[in-house]
């Protein structure tokens, strides 16, 4: 160095430490000075000096890559050497501590009451998919927070001391908020880049509504701090409930509308049966007119029911509600009756609705034939067969002969032999009535194919298993949205090696929880992590249709 | 191998029941009787990616269970400071940046002035040295005048364990005396699989969890940073029947990753028995 003439022996020093810290990795223990400690506090942790803290700046950001691994170990001097050499790489990679200047690091603190981290500084990029806003502040929720300091990028202080990793660890993970468990899946997800949020099952909407296609508008921020408090329906709780519910039932009023215009405006009680158990279309179209306040009243007691019922997953079987088919050739009777009371919400009344008038209006009309045609259908009317010409009809003495003569021809000739139709057990099918391949095959098949879902709306919820994790994948992260991140690419359920195989009930409990998004099990053994899934398959059936 | 009482104990503390290890002596203390464990954290250099990973460590079961035989284990000790202690540690800590700012603003000067020494040298060569040493004293002097380092420019450290409490002898026999890991009723090793591990350890093995191959144990002949295992050990009791298909599975699942499986079965005298399974192929 040039200047030696100038402070000499301090610079020297220093000099010569950043030389030594630039050449040689620092793997000594450093201990502070303890001159004004007491005895009983004698830190000997891994504190760097300020020196090396300053070195840091320059300090590599690659990892050595690892070299083949031998088969056996001989004694020899070669091996020892290796072994030695990646040790020592080993010890120096882990020892290394995390230094960051301090215009780089978010400063953050730790409410244990709330179990939530709040930002003091503003958020950095983190904050497109991590964090949430509540009262004009920013929070992250632990186990982001943890995350955030491992890549420090993140200083989270409690009583004004900054808290090392171990005390994020152990104050952040536990069982009321993110197990280590479910920390070690969300660490691993979010370091190859995916975007990772809680699972909520209560704001799954119910398969009729997806299939409604309606829009979510969620408020994750007071979801989530609201759920921090009791599970049991406060006040507070069961009214911002209510707020949302208003909301999206002013959705789906105004979907309904839509559809309403297009199709049947007067028929009440066709759409009611549609609409039970989630929203009553009826009320909302007569009350469209007048002002919107006076229905949402009584509605929302048992809303509020129906919501919670919904919750705990007693979904409706909309499979077995019947809708009646207004076009058929049957005869149908000119006035549906009204519907079950107990599909519509308590204050409404529906009557008999007189359906003559609408069928007049569908389409019955007979098929106009061409004069070719016509003249085609009476050939075939002259060409008919006079059963009186028939000598064995002839032959019959009585009416009681005849229908015996009859059962005999129809047997042979329609393929309906008597030994196999006259007795207690008859074949499956009849072969004179028309029926598809496929049809058929369903018919006489002994073993029935089913698929994951089928049954799933019986089954309780279980503790055992339960989503953590809703996983979107990384390219979405330029244009992601918190308060709308659409569907997600899978979602994580966290179990370890010691534990159980999920059974069948818990993975269709799992699906229909889930929606039509794959649940990945992640199964996590002491720090490795494998991802399995189950597959709805249906074996191929061989039809041409 | 000795099971006398080692003269270091290492800290372990309890994340959510989990025994973890943080300090990197406790790690090198901990590798040097053989145990491997499992890194679960983001390494420092490179946090976004899972290859390589750092601290803590994760203990197995059978790990902890053996430190705790050999009085090597102590319990971490933590917490939350209060009242005086909390304000002494926070008027510390305030000390302690303050220090760590005047030092670094220190170097921060002296390498800016080397900077620009190197910058005026190698672009002067061919100047004389009469008018070099001027126009540098010039510049010198007015970066020491104008030169401030910046608080956001401060380089602090993140630390990844605790600074506690250190584990002197004497401090750990307070430890251990007061403050055991877990308690009583929490002891829930396995003693079959304990055994086997026990055993095998004695052997010279080193031994980590093998959940994803579909055993108990990865038996490495020597440091798992430089050898490939042998073997998956699986812990059958004497006793318990295994199904055909169970041990063709197991097989299989060996064979496809070039491991020997190794069915072990402890005895009641301490010895424990192990039976071999290799796929040899038709004759």
């Amino acid at each position: 160095m040039a200047d030696q003439n100038k402070k000499e022996p301090e610079l020297k020093f220093y000099n010569e430490i950043l030389t030594m810290i630039h050449s040689v990795h620092v793997t000594a223990v450093c201990s502070y000075p303890t001159s004004n400690h007491t005895a009983s506090f004698v830190s000997l942790g891994r504190i760097s000096s300020p020196s090396e803290l300053f070195a840091a700046r320059s300090r590599s950001h690659k990892i050595p890559v690892r070299g083949q691994k031998d088969f056996f170990p001989d004694d020899s001097d070669e091996q020892r050497r290796r072994l030695e050499q990646s040790l020592t790489e080993h010890w120096s990679l882990i020892s290394e501590e995390r230094v960051e200047k301090l215009g780089n690091l978010v400063k953050a603190t730790w409410i244990p009451s709330e179990q939530i981290v709040e930002l003091q500084s503003p958020a950095g990029k983190f904050w497109q998919t991590m964090g949430f806003s509540a009262t004009a502040k920013q929070f992250l929720l632990p186990e982001e927070a943890l995350y955030l300091m491992e890549c420090g990028d993140l200083q989270v202080l409690h009583q004004d001391l900054p808290l090392s990793i171990q005390d994020g660890y152990e104050k952040f993970l536990s069982s009321s908020t993110v197990s280590l468990l479910q920390y070690q899946v969300f660490g691993h997800l979010k370091r190859l880049g995916y975007v990772v949020h809680r699972f909520d099952p209560s704001s799954q909407p119910s398969s009729y509504a997806r299939q409604l296609n309606l829009p979510q508008s969620r408020d994750r921020a007071e979801k989530r701090v609201k759920r921090k408090r009791s599970d049991s329906p406060s006040t507070t709780s069961s009214h911002t409930e209510a707020q949302e519910e208003s909301d999206r039932m002013e959705d789906k009023r105004g979907g309904h509308e839509g559809e309403d215009d297009e199709k049947l405006p007067e028929s009440h009680p066709v759409t009611s049966p549609e609409t039970s158990g989630t929203h009553n279309a009826a009320a909302s179209s007569a009350g469209a007119g007048g002002g919107g306040t006076w229905w949402m009243a009584d509605v929302l007691g048992d809303q509020s029911d129906h919501q919670r019922a919904s919750g705990s997953s007693s979904h409706r079987d909309f499979s077995s509600i019947l809708f009646p088919d207004l076009g058929s050739r049957e005869h149908l009777p000119s006035c549906l009756a009204s519907p079950d009371p107990s599909l519509l919400p308590g204050s409404l009344a529906v009557g008999v609705c007189d359906v003559s008038h609408w069928r007049r209006r569908i389409n019955l009309r007979e098929v106009k034939m061409s004069p070719k045609e016509q003249e085609r259908e009476e050939a075939r009317w002259k060409r008919r067969w006079d059963v009186n010409k028939d000598r064995q009809v002839r032959q019959c003495r009585n009416w009681a002969e005849y229908r015996e003569l009859l059962a005999r021809r129809g047997g042979r000739r329609e393929g309906r032999p008597a030994h196999l139709w006259n007795r207690e057990v008859t074949p499956l099918h009849d072969p004179r009535q028309p029926i598809p391949t496929g049809q058929l095959l369903d018919k006489i098949s002994v073993i029935e194919s089913t698929h994951l879902l089928e049954g799933a709306s019986r089954l309780k919820d279980s503790d055992d298993w339960r989503i953590c994790f809703n996983v979107y994948q990384p390219d979405s992260v330029a244009d992601f949205k918190k308060s709308n991140p659409g569907k997600p690419y899978s979602r994580m359920c966290v179990c370890s090696f010691g534990g159980l195989v999920p059974d069948l009930r818990a993975i269709k409990q799992l699906a229909l929880q889930s929606g039509d998004v794959p649940v990945v099990f992640a199964v996590v053994d002491h720090g490795d992590i494998s991802f399995y899934t189950f597959k709805d398959f249906q074996l191929p059936t061989d039809v041409i249709p | 191998m000795d099971n006398r009482p080692s003269s270091h104990a290492v800290g372990v503390s309890l994340c959510d029941s989990a025994p973890l290890l943080w300090r990197v002596e406790d790690l090198r203390t901990v590798r040097s009787q053989g145990l491997v464990g499992a890194l679960l954290g983001s390494l420092p250099r490179t946090p976004r990616q899972n290859v390589r990973l750092g601290r803590p460590l994760l203990l197995l079961e059978e790990e902890e269970t053996l430190l705790r035989e050999r009085q090597a284990a102590a319990a971490g000790y933590q917490q939350d400071g209060r009242g005086a202690e909390l304000r002494l540690q926070v008027q510390q800590h305030q000390e302690d940046q303050q220090r760590s700012y005047e030092e670094q603003s220190v170097l921060a000067l002296e390498d800016r002035k080397s900077a620009l020494l190197r910058a005026m040298t190698s672009s002067h060569t061919e100047s004389g040295a009469g008018a070099l040493d001027g126009a540098l004293r010039g510049r010198l002097e007015a970066l020491d005048r104008s030169f401030t380092f910046p608080c956001s420019a401060l380089a602090v450290q993140l630390s990844t364990a605790r600074a506690g409490l250190s584990y002197c002898p004497e401090a750990r026999s307070i430890l251990r005396a007061d403050r055991p890991i877990r308690g009583r009723d929490e002891l829930s090793c396995d003693t079959g699989r304990y055994q086997v591990f026990t055993d095998l350890r004695g052997r010279g093995f080193y031994l980590t969890s093998a959940g994803k191959f579909g055993g108990d144990f990865l038996v490495y002949p020597g440091d798992p940073l430089r050898f490939h295992a042998h073997f998956i050990a699986i812990c059958v009791s004497k006793n318990e029947s295994v199904g055909l298909l169970d041990l063709l599975s197991v097989a299989r699942l060996g064979s496809n990753v070039k491991k020997t499986v190794l069915l072990c079965s402890p005895g009641p005298d301490g010895r424990v028995l192990y039976t071999s399974l290799q796929w040899s192929g038709m004759v």
